[in-house]
């Protein structure tokens, strides 16, 4: 016996065992074979130790014990392997293409989804966002706004009338001039909600959502205006998107400002949703007029403003592509669902 | 509205190629929406506000567009050849209403042929969308759309009396007018009359027993201006809208029914062959004052944002005929007659700012304190309510805000019912015509529409305001309601709890605190599957299975459950958060299987538990229920899970189950319960 018989067991053990993989049965045979307590190589290998002249004792013990550890450390690895092995085995395996377990997802109204998007640039900017009552009375939604009985703008924004006086606001704007009555500058407010109009088409639902603006201040000018509506429309879609200002017609406002987008769907060159024209328009916009502020009780000599007004739902029509306004008040899930 | 182009290029000296034309007069405001080529020329569609009835014909629009191009305007030339016989001889006009009329000018044509419009006329006249009938009328037409102003042709020889006179409708009267209806005439309305009847309506439309005929040789041309008000109220009145209502509703200018009047004359005796009769006879017994108002150019300047030079802005009002005169800063003007849309300052600031073109006013964000804007608490309200019914798994709709009237009257039986029905004086449709007083009648409707497209799972809900009548006032509040139809968590039928755990997660995240549920809520929900939700005993909410007879009002035939929840009697603001230590030792779990009557609801066997539990239950929940087999009739096994936690140390298992004894022994005492 020698050293060198250590170093024969050691590459039959290094064998023996990456032979035996992963199998439980194998790895416990190989244990028997070398570590057995009765007939294991080990068992012999120590047994001949005391056969051994003095001299080479203190060698070839350090040596066996070597090779004691390493084969006891090794043997462990090779249990643990198996066994990891096995349990994969027992387990099956998971389809990961199955779809997974959700809970029901509910979602906002894309008409929602649009105001909150405003309101939040406008509140970034400084604006508060306000509200007031859906029926009103003609002298917040026609009289202190400059437009008085018989004027041919109520052609324009057809009226839903209750008994006793009262009418479904045709705009957003009667709260304008509620808050100046109650308030004076400056003012700088939002007001999205929900109008009427008594008219129904594709284009036109007799129930529809604006957003106003009204900015007053000393000093307040259309070059104001035009950059707080530039800075909303690019904040809205994109920077790239062109802006146009063109004179327009409110009673409420002098001068008045039409605003249009570039087209979003073919960037200006002309297509179905933009007539052909390349813009489209999203905006009515002006600075306040005198007789406005007048009405409200708010000096006209010393106070200017502008105001602005837009359709929500004409934005989410146009952000989504929804063909039919009246489609959003179908209470259809199946419409909301897709903004989930 | 429609423009020739080629008339207004007419009209002008040196006007632009069409592409520069048709963007100048956008940029200025006149928006030309769409350009169709006609034989030789094109017609523009031309967007004119309500407020510029000035530039609702092409001389109008060729004023504006001279000044956006700078191209000249060509003066108004007419050449007029009259006889010497005076027409004043011939007719006379007398106005009663000065107030209703400022001005009525008359001319005589006589011995005319009535002819065809020769094709160029009538092809203009077409492509402004005007039929053209015969000669003189054509003539009258061409005018008005030339020049704005309204005229209308008499057959002078059917004039009784020869006479125009300016009154009011009499009672009883009436009137067929030229579209073939007669007219029931009244003292509200202007009307144009003979020595005997009525024969026009004061600037709407001719009547048909003078109208130019075959046979006609003599006509009187009438040239009026008109009170803008009274026409509109008899036009609406009687349902009426012409070329003519639409001019002077909007507003003329009495300063050029002589011209106009003139100009139909010469073109009528043209095309026709007849001679004008010598003079006009022009009663105008409110005349026109021209005012003058004045503003300062540094102030113009302020305004805009932008630097205007002086000189651009005096041309500009001179190309617009306001004859500016300047002195230092202050510059003068006199708007023209036909301008009654210019009143105050800013009027005056915009002709200027608009021809000097929006494009030019630099962009400048205002510079101003910026305190983050803040909300208006009602919004918040709506939206965390909102937000809660998104994060239950619901799905938001819109519906109306108007319902037919026997759907709402429904809503007298709903616990949640706020006030009296609200109807609309003017609505569109029967089914849309009384103010909801409850957000279910539409959301059900939705519901049966979504469903028989064939979704097999609706969680739907809304939030939107309810409408009443409160005496003579009106009133209105935010609601939230809730449907569910179908299935649920794709496989099993909706049930009460299905309901209740999303109307529950919805009030518990919009803030409301302390909600008791009972039963109740018939005859609209189902007697045994029915709860009002109250809140220190005010009715906030309502919830339950839809009851089957009402269910199929909506031709809803499978089970439904509803609910509404006043969002008004929400808190203003969440409550906030208080946040509590977490524990330090590990908590003990036992379940507790309580048999009782069946009567004893959950909540109070849940409360009195809780109440009787010591300080170490942290927590009583719900882990089974059970009733059939082995249980007499009306008994109920409930098991509930106990959690115990002691905050200085850890709890043995014999600790709990001593505990768990004890609270046996007591709760057999109070609520004559046993254990299994």
């Amino acid at each position: 016996m020698s050293t060198a018989r250590l170093a024969e067991v050691r590459e039959a053990f290094h064998t023996a065992l990456r032979e035996a993989g992963t199998d439980p049965d194998r790895v416990e045979q190989v244990r028997i074979d070398f570590a057995g307590r009765r007939s294991g190589v080990l068992q012999e290998l120590t047994a001949a130790l005391r056969e051994l002249p003095k001299e080479q004792k203190r060698e070839y013990g350090q040596a066996l014990n070597e090779l004691k550890k390493l084969v006891s450390n090794q043997l462990e690895e090779a249990r643990t392997a198996a066994a990891a092995a096995g349990r994969m085995l027992a387990r099956p395996k998971v389809d990961v293409t199955l779809p997974g377990r959700t809970a029901r997802r509910g979602a906002e109204h894309p008409v929602h989804l649009v105001r909150r998007r405003i309101e939040e640039i406008f509140l970034r900017m400084g604006y508060d966002v306000e509200d007031g009552p859906e029926v009103e009375d003609d002298w917040h939604n026609f009289e202190a706004l400059n437009i008085p009985p018989d004027h041919p703008a109520r052609d324009d924004q057809d009226t839903f009338y209750l008994p006793g006086g009262h009418l479904l606001r045709t705009h957003t704007s009667p709260v304008q001039a509620r808050v100046m009555e109650r308030q004076q500058p400056p003012i700088r407010i939002i007001v999205p909600g929900r109008v009427y109009r008594r008219d129904s088409d594709l284009r036109h639902s007799p129930m529809f959502h604006q957003i106003e603006g009204l900015l007053v201040d000393e000093g307040v000018t259309f070059g104001h205006l035009k950059a707080t509506l530039e800075t909303f429309l690019h904040a809205l879609f994109t920077d790239e998107m062109q802006v146009r200002f063109r004179p327009g017609y409110f009673p409420f406002t002098e001068p008045s400002a039409e605003v249009d987008i570039s087209c979003i769907f073919c960037g200006g060159s002309g297509c179905g949703v933009c007539s052909n024209s390349g813009w489209i328009e999203i905006l009515g916009s002006g600075m306040v007029d005198p007789r406005v502020f007048d009405a409200v009780g708010i000096d006209s000599d010393r106070f200017t403003g502008f105001a602005f007004g837009l359709g929500i739902d004409r934005v989410a029509m146009l952000v989504y592509g929804i063909p039919d306004l009246r489609q959003l008040f179908d209470g259809d899930q199946r419409l909301t669902e897709q903004f989930a | 509205m429609k423009f020739d182009l080629a008339w207004l290029t007419d009209l002008l000296d040196g006007a632009p190629e069409a592409d520069t034309l048709a963007e100048r007069l956008t940029a200025c405001g006149l928006l030309v929406e769409t350009r169709d080529p006609i034989d030789g020329s094109e017609v523009w569609d031309v967007e004119v506000t309500t407020n510029r009835p000035d530039a609702m014909n092409h001389r109008g629009l060729a004023r504006e567009a001279a000044v956006a191009t700078g191209a000249g305007l060509r003066p108004l030339a007419v050449d007029l050849r009259q006889t010497e016989q005076d027409a004043a001889e011939l007719a006379a006009v007398q106005i009663d209403e000065p107030e209703l009329c400022p001005r009525y000018v008359a001319r005589v044509v006589r011995g005319v042929t009535i002819v065809e419009s020769p094709d160029w006329l009538a092809r203009r006249l077409e492509a402004c969308g005007v039929r053209p009938i015969n000669a003189v009328v054509d003539a009258t037409n061409y005018v008005l759309l030339e020049l704005g102003q309204p005229l209308h042709a008499f057959d002078l020889e059917k004039l009784a009396g020869r006479r125009i006179v300016v009154r009011k409708g009499a009672p009883g009267e009436s009137l067929t007018t030229l579209d073939g209806e007669t007219r029931k005439l009244d003292p509200s309305m202007l009307v144009i009359a003979d020595d005997n009847r009525a024969v026009a309506l004061a600037g709407i439309m001719g009547g048909a027993d003078t109208e130019i005929g075959g046979d006609t040789t003599d006509i009187l041309i009438e040239s009026a201006h008109f009170d803008a008000l009274s026409v509109r109220r008899t036009a609406r009145r009687l349902g009426m809208h012409t070329e003519a209502s639409h001019r002077f509703e909007r507003g003329a200018d009495p300063e050029m029914a002589p011209i106009a009047c003139d100009a139909a004359a010469a073109l009528i005796a043209e095309l026709c062959g007849g001679t004008v009769c010598r003079g006009r006879i022009d009663a105008y017994p409110q005349p026109w004052t021209p005012t003058e108002k004045e503003f300062s150019l540094t102030e113009l300047s302020a305004f805009a944002g932008l630097q205007i030079v002086d000189s651009e802005a005096v041309r500009i009002l001179d190309g617009l005929e306001f004859e500016p005169r300047t002195d230092g800063d202050r510059v003068v003007v006199t708007p023209p007659s036909y301008r009654v849309d210019i009143d105050v300052v800013p009027d005056l600031y915009e002709e200027v700012i608009r021809h000097v073109g929006y494009d030019a006013v630099p962009s400048r964000l205002p510079v101003l304190p910026t305190p983050p804007g803040h909300r208006n608490p009602s919004w918040e309200l709506v939206d965390r309510g909102r937000e809660a019914a998104v994060c239950a798994g619901l799905t938001e709709v819109m519906t109306y805000s108007f319902i037919g009237d026997e759907d709402d009257l429904l809503v007298n039986e709903w616990p949640l019912v706020p006030g009296g029905q609200l109807p609309l004086d003017n609505p569109l449709a029967v089914t849309q015509n009384t103010m909801r007083r409850s957000l279910l009648p539409g959301l059900l409707a939705a519901a049966r529409e979504t469903l028989n497209r064939g979704e097999r799972s609706l969680a739907i809900f809304e939030v939107g305001r309810v409408f009443w009548a409160n005496g003579e006032a009106t009133d209105e509040a935010p609601r939230l309601a809730v449907v569910l139809a179908g299935l649920a968590d794709g496989d099993r039928p909706v049930d009460f709890g299905d309901l209740k755990g999303k109307v529950a997660e919805t009030m518990d995240r919009t803030g409301f605190e302390t909600v008791s549920w009972t039963r109740g809520g018939a005859p609209w929900l189902d007697e045994s599957e029915g709860a009002v939700l109250t809140i220190d005993g005010a009715v906030v909410s309502c919830a339950g299975l839809l009851d089957t007879a009402l269910g199929e009002r909506w031709e809803l035939r499978q089970p439904v459950y509803v609910a509404e929840l006043d969002l008004s009697a929400a808190p203003a603001s969440p409550p906030v958060v208080s946040f509590k230590a977490l524990p330090r030792f590990p908590a003990v779990a036992a379940d507790m299987t309580v048999e009782h009557d069946a009567d004893l609801p959950y909540a109070t066997l849940q409360q009195t538990v809780t109440e009787l539990a010591g300080s170490d239950v942290e927590s009583v929940d719900l882990v089974d229920r059970y009733t059939g087999e082995g249980l007499t009739d009306g008994t109920v096994r409930t098991t509930l899970r106990l959690v115990y936690r002691n905050q200085e140390r850890s709890l043995t298992q014999e600790e709990v189950n001593a505990d768990q004894d004890d609270l046996r022994n007591r709760l057999r005492e109070r609520l004559g319960v046993s254990f299994a």
